[in-house]
């Protein structure tokens, strides 16, 4: 009893320091420009003389290489957003069934030090800054809820729908009602 | 006056501010809920939120009628069937698309609705026949769970006055 209440507080107390710990890396609540938010890190290299060429708009062959191995869909354009870093942009393979016949922002390169570092894009990026365009709705929570994530918001009916069914079950009176007057 | 006797449906003495007022108010708020879930797609709103505030025009009638006279005025059987009614369009859309995608099944993208606009619009379309399923189902299910809980309370008051009488 004793044992397993001092090793609860132990518990406790390292979990409690690793929270405050943690919390140091934790982006602002909310922030849509925050890294965690907006890309994910796939890997660095070594920038020697790739610079110059994502800056004439031309992909260097050791970076489409590295890319390649790792299996990851192959860039078909560069464009220079700020000193340093770049965005690749290819056309995914919904193309060629025609459900979206649009390039998308898909790599994002940052120089860091003597390194370039890759990222991929979250596919948040595309919902906010593509979604008026590609639905034809203002609302960003509409078109989200409803068509992005059209699956999940079916899936929220079906639960409340469930709700609805077990009250049924459960609560409904099984005898005749009494007639009210009218109103 | 008689405490035990307030909230039964027969035999009190309404207010007739709140019984008109109650029934000046209800097409108003079910107004405001289909404006809510229309303008879903132009402004805040949706499905969800609409389909509440018409529930809870139901809901003001209970509240001011008692469930027995309101109980009523809303048939239980429609309202089973609204509850599936919702989630059938719902699906029912998400199985048009596939049907019309010819092959390969794109369940809920709303660009290949038989619309005679283009792809864009069309998905704008499908998102609001969306929100009026939710909005239903949302609705029906609202209104069924409280008239349920309300019938239960009336049914154990009535058990107890009938022991009363007994006794």
């Amino acid at each position: 009893m004793k044992l397993i209440s001092l090793s609860a507080l132990l518990f406790v107390i390292v979990l409690g320091a690793l929270f405050i710990y943690v919390a140091e890396d934790i982006p602002d609540f909310g922030d849509p420009y925050s890294a965690p938010n907006r890309y994910i890190k796939l890997f660095s290299m070594d920038a020697n003389g790739l610079e110059d060429n994502l800056n004439q708009g031309v992909i260097p062959k050791s970076l489409a290489d590295k890319i390649a191995e790792r299996g990851l869909p192959l860039p078909t354009r560069v464009e220079s957003v700020e000193e340093g870093e770049w965005d690749f942009f290819l056309v995914p393979e919904e193309k060629q069934q025609d459900f979206y016949p649009k390039e998308q922002k898909y790599y994002f390169i940052k120089k860091e030090g003597a390194n370039l570092v890759v990222f991929r894009y979250a596919p948040i990026i595309r919902y906010i800054e593509e979604g008026h365009e590609e639905t034809e709705v203002p609302n960003m929570v509409t078109y989200i809820l409803a068509d992005y994530r059209g699956y999940d918001t079916l899936g929220e009916t079906t639960v409340i729908f469930t709700a609805g069914v077990s009250v049924l079950l459960l609560l409904r009176r099984r005898g005749k009602r009494p007639e009210g007057r009218k109103l | 006056m008689n405490t035990e006797n307030s909230d039964r449906g027969e035999g009190k003495e309404r207010d007739v501010i709140v019984d008109t007022i109650s029934r000046l108010m209800v097409p108003f708020i079910q107004l405001f809920a289909l404006y809510v879930i229309i303008h879903g797609a132009g402004g805040p709103g949706g499905g969800f939120q609409g389909g509440v505030i018409f529930g809870s025009s139901f809901v003001l009638l209970v509240i001011a009628f008692g469930i027995v006279n309101a109980g009523d005025r809303f048939p239980e059987a429609i309202n089973t069937a609204f509850f599936s009614f919702g989630v059938y369009i719902y699906t029912g859309v998400g199985l048009l698309c596939i049907i019309l995608s010819l092959g390969v099944a794109q369940y809920l993208n709303y660009g290949f609705l038989p619309l005679p606009v283009h792809f864009e619009e069309r998905r704008a379309l499908g998102m609001d026949l969306v929100e009026i399923g939710i909005g239903i189902t949302v609705m029906a299910v609202i209104t069924e769970i409280f008239f349920n809980l309300a019938w239960k309370r009336e049914e154990s008051e009535e058990e107890r006055r009938g022991k009363k009488e007994q006794e």
